[in-house]
């Protein structure tokens, strides 16, 4: 139990070695391995995640970009929209008017058509009295103040006629 | 009480001799029981470490996980964190020590009870700790370190060199000497019932305290070695 021998002491040195390398390699190795592929996975699942959240935010600002421009391009439409109401409505109105300008063109036409007629008819009516009238005075032995009578019946008359 | 002592102690330690050259090699049975305690740990470590997963993790896996883990926290915490490295060694160390110790509970000669077995682990721990102050310092500094804090104490410090192993391998030898003893006479003395509670103080107890006092002074002068 006391004697000590190299030989021996070497066997064990060489047996702890042994043990050791062989722990080393299965015991520890393994048990090292699943936690560093454990803890790779854990890294991974953390970017990934990481990753998803970045594209959920970048989604969101795309939406929320395009629905500011649809808020934009709403109002661009009503402008448009608007804008061609204005047009044609200046249309319409400007139509309108020239109907209008022209139906008082043709009315005043018409009016001048009728005046020149009633003038003409007028005119007719005066030849005819004054034939007449003048038949009448021719007719009967007259006065100055026949003639006048007369006149002033004529005048009359043809005021009357006129108005 | 004389004989007893002087059967345990001048027991013959030969177990086999291989012929070599002209003489003999005599293998001891402390190296046999060594053989037999690692081959133990090899065929242990295999079952519980095949087959490892890294999802739904059997039972057997989580409990050497946690085991390992735990186990590398006991040396790493000892040995800092400047000497994390040399935690896996430590571990071994002192599992071989513990199993060592325990085979007592089979009836077997524990190998730490051989003188042999503790110098060559005192010798590990003390060329472990020599280099593990080389490798962090350099071979200069690690030099200059024998006159610290004063030259007048490098006597001291080198002489460490050789009183730090033997006082390792003493005491583990001591411990488990003294313990085989005392159950011897207590087995001489009480056969039954009695023996086997002590046993169970002695071998796992005892046995589990010794690997952990050697492995945590190797820590400790590693410790002190890389600081």
């Amino acid at each position: 139990m006391l004697t000590v021998s190299l030989i021996n002491i070497g066997f064990t040195i060489f047996n702890l070695l042994l043990l050791y390398l062989f722990a080393k390699k299965f015991l520890f190795g393994r048990v090292d391995a699943i936690l560093a592929q454990r803890r790779e996975e854990v890294d991974s699942a953390t970017k990934a995640a990481e990753a998803a959240t970045q594209e959920a935010l970048n989604t969101k600002k795309e939406y929320e970009e395009k629905i500011a421009n649809v808020d934009e391009e709403k109002e661009q439409i009503l402008a448009d929209i608007k804008k061609q109401g204005y047009v044609e409505y200046e249309r319409i109105i400007g139509e309108a008017k020239k109907k209008g300008d022209k139906i008082i063109v043709e009315a005043k036409h018409n009016a001048e058509v009728e005046n020149e007629r009633a003038k003409e008819v007028y005119a007719a009516q005066l030849t005819d009295m004054v034939i007449d009238a003048a038949s009448k005075i021719a007719a009967t032995k007259h006065s100055a103040a026949d003639d006048k009578e007369l006149y002033d019946k004529f005048i009359s008359e043809a005021g009357a006629k006129n108005e | 009480m004389k004989e007893l002592l002087t059967e345990l102690l001048m027991e013959e330690k030969t177990c086999f001799r291989i012929p070599f050259g002209d003489g003999y090699i005599d293998v001891y049975k402390s190296v046999v029981m060594t053989w037999g305690v690692m081959l133990v740990l090899f065929a242990l470590i295999l079952f519980l470490t095949h087959g490892f997963k890294v999802h739904n993790i059997s039972k057997r896996q989580a409990a050497v996980e946690t085991f390992v883990i735990w186990l590398r926290g006991v040396t790493g915490g000892m040995l800092g964190e400047e000497g994390i490295s040399y935690a896996d060694y430590l571990a071994t160390v002192l599992i071989f020590i513990a199993a060592s110790n325990m085979v007592g509970l089979l009836g077997f000669t524990p190998a730490t009870m051989d003188l042999n077995v503790t110098i060559a682990l005192a010798l590990m721990s003390i060329v472990l700790v020599e280099i593990a102050g080389m490798r962090k310092k350099g071979v200069k500094k690690w030099l200059k370190g024998f006159a610290e804090p004063m030259a007048i104490v490098a006597p001291m410090n080198i002489l460490e060199i050789g009183i730090r192993p033997l006082s390792l391998c003493m005491r583990l030898f001591g411990n488990i000497l003294g313990a085989t003893v005392i159950m011897e006479l207590i087995k001489f003395m009480v056969p039954v019932i009695l023996p086997a509670i002590l046993s169970l103080y002695f071998d796992i107890f005892d046995g589990a305290i010794q690997a952990y006092v050697f492995v945590f002074l190797t820590s400790l002068y590693i410790k002190e070695a890389v600081e």
